[in-house]
């Protein structure tokens, strides 16, 4: 069977919606600039505006939603992580730091102690001599006598 | 032949602008000049009824509330072909299932005029029931509105070159499915 596009225009001629619907319709308008007016009596009218046509346009598009909240929580997702991998980085250089700072300590108190040794070794060397020299008089007295 | 198409452009002008200054009765003639083509747009692609006159409610209640973005008469015939297309499309998704049924729903008769076979019509309207929705609504806008590929484009945001291809598949869509009708019918009585 075939159609011509006349045939076509006949069958998608325009119809008519029927007697009550401009009725029905204003009936729905009125009802919506109602509700909008006592809307608007508790909000702020320009945020009111703004927020239901950003709500509309999201939900009329669900598939950018759900996109927009996927790349929200893999963004939040690779931030934690990087702010996790910072953190522990942090704590380890810290933690280094203060074993350096400990070592160093350390070894100053080292450095320390082996300079009191020297002292003490050279005051004893001191006192030593000395004590050779008074004795050495002596000795040679006592040689004289044998 | 003038002289009423611009009395009637200026009418509607008249009317446009009254209506974005709030005045109820000249939206009141904004709805009735226009109620025809955005049922039927509704009407032809979701060949409901019910659906169609909801849908063309909230296409009306969507241009109140946003009238005073509207510039022309020419502009809002296409802001409503443009609003009620991507509600069409809106729709056609929440009811996905309906085309599996929509060739056992058999749309209401069409009115023929005395020279066009009504079986034929009927079966057209079956046939275009079960293209996809993109192709549908290009038909519509072709056959219902007379749109040229150009128009259409715009409204559907489409590319001219898409539209046209689309054009040529629905039509043989079309053919086919005509054609598959009509075996169904003769092996049911032969």
């Amino acid at each position: 069977m075939h159609f011509s596009e006349d045939d076509l225009r006949e069958a998608l001629k325009r119809k008519d919606p029927g007697e009550g619907f401009t009725q029905r319709t204003l009936i729905r308008v009125n009802q919506a600039r109602v509700n909008q007016a006592s809307a608007e009596g508790t909000a702020h009218p320009a945020t009111k505006k703004v927020n239901g046509k950003f709500l509309t346009w999201w939900m009329q598009r669900p598939a950018w939603a759900m996109a927009v909240v996927a790349m929200l929580l893999l963004a939040f997702g690779i931030g934690g992580y990087q702010y996790s991998e910072y953190r522990h980085a942090e704590e380890m250089r810290i933690a280094r730091a203060k074993q350096q700072q400990l070592q160093q300590e350390a070894e100053r108190a080292r450095d320390q102690a082996i300079m009191a040794l020297e002292i003490a070794r050279a005051k004893m060397n001191h006192v030593l001599q000395h004590a050779q020299l008074q004795a050495e008089p002596n000795d040679k007295i006592r040689r004289e006598r044998l | 032949m003038e002289q009423p198409a611009a009395f009637e452009d200026d009418r509607l002008k008249m009317a446009l602008t009254r209506s974005v200054a709030g005045d109820t009765q000249a939206f009141t003639d904004l709805v009735r000049e226009h109620q025809g083509m955005v049922f039927s747009i509704a009407y032809h692609f979701l060949q409901d009824r019910s659906l169609a006159e909801d849908l063309a409610q909230e296409v009306f209640l969507e241009l109140f509330q946003s009238i005073d973005r509207i510039q022309s008469p020419e502009h809002l015939t296409y802001w409503l072909r443009k609003v009620t297309s991507n509600r069409c499309i809106d729709q056609g998704r929440k009811k996905h299932r309906r085309r599996e049924m929509a060739l056992e729903e058999a749309p209401e008769p069409a009115t023929a005029s005395a020279h066009v076979d009504p079986m034929l019509l009927e079966r057209l309207q079956q046939s275009l029931a079960v293209l996809p929705e993109k192709q549908r609504l290009v038909v519509i806008m072709r056959f219902q509105e007379g749109l040229g590929p150009a128009e259409i484009a715009e409204v559907l945001e489409m590319p001219v070159n898409t539209v046209k291809s689309t054009l040529h598949r629905s039509l043989a869509d079309l053919r086919k499915g005509l054609t598959r009708k009509i075996r169904e019918v003769r092996y049911a009585f032969f």
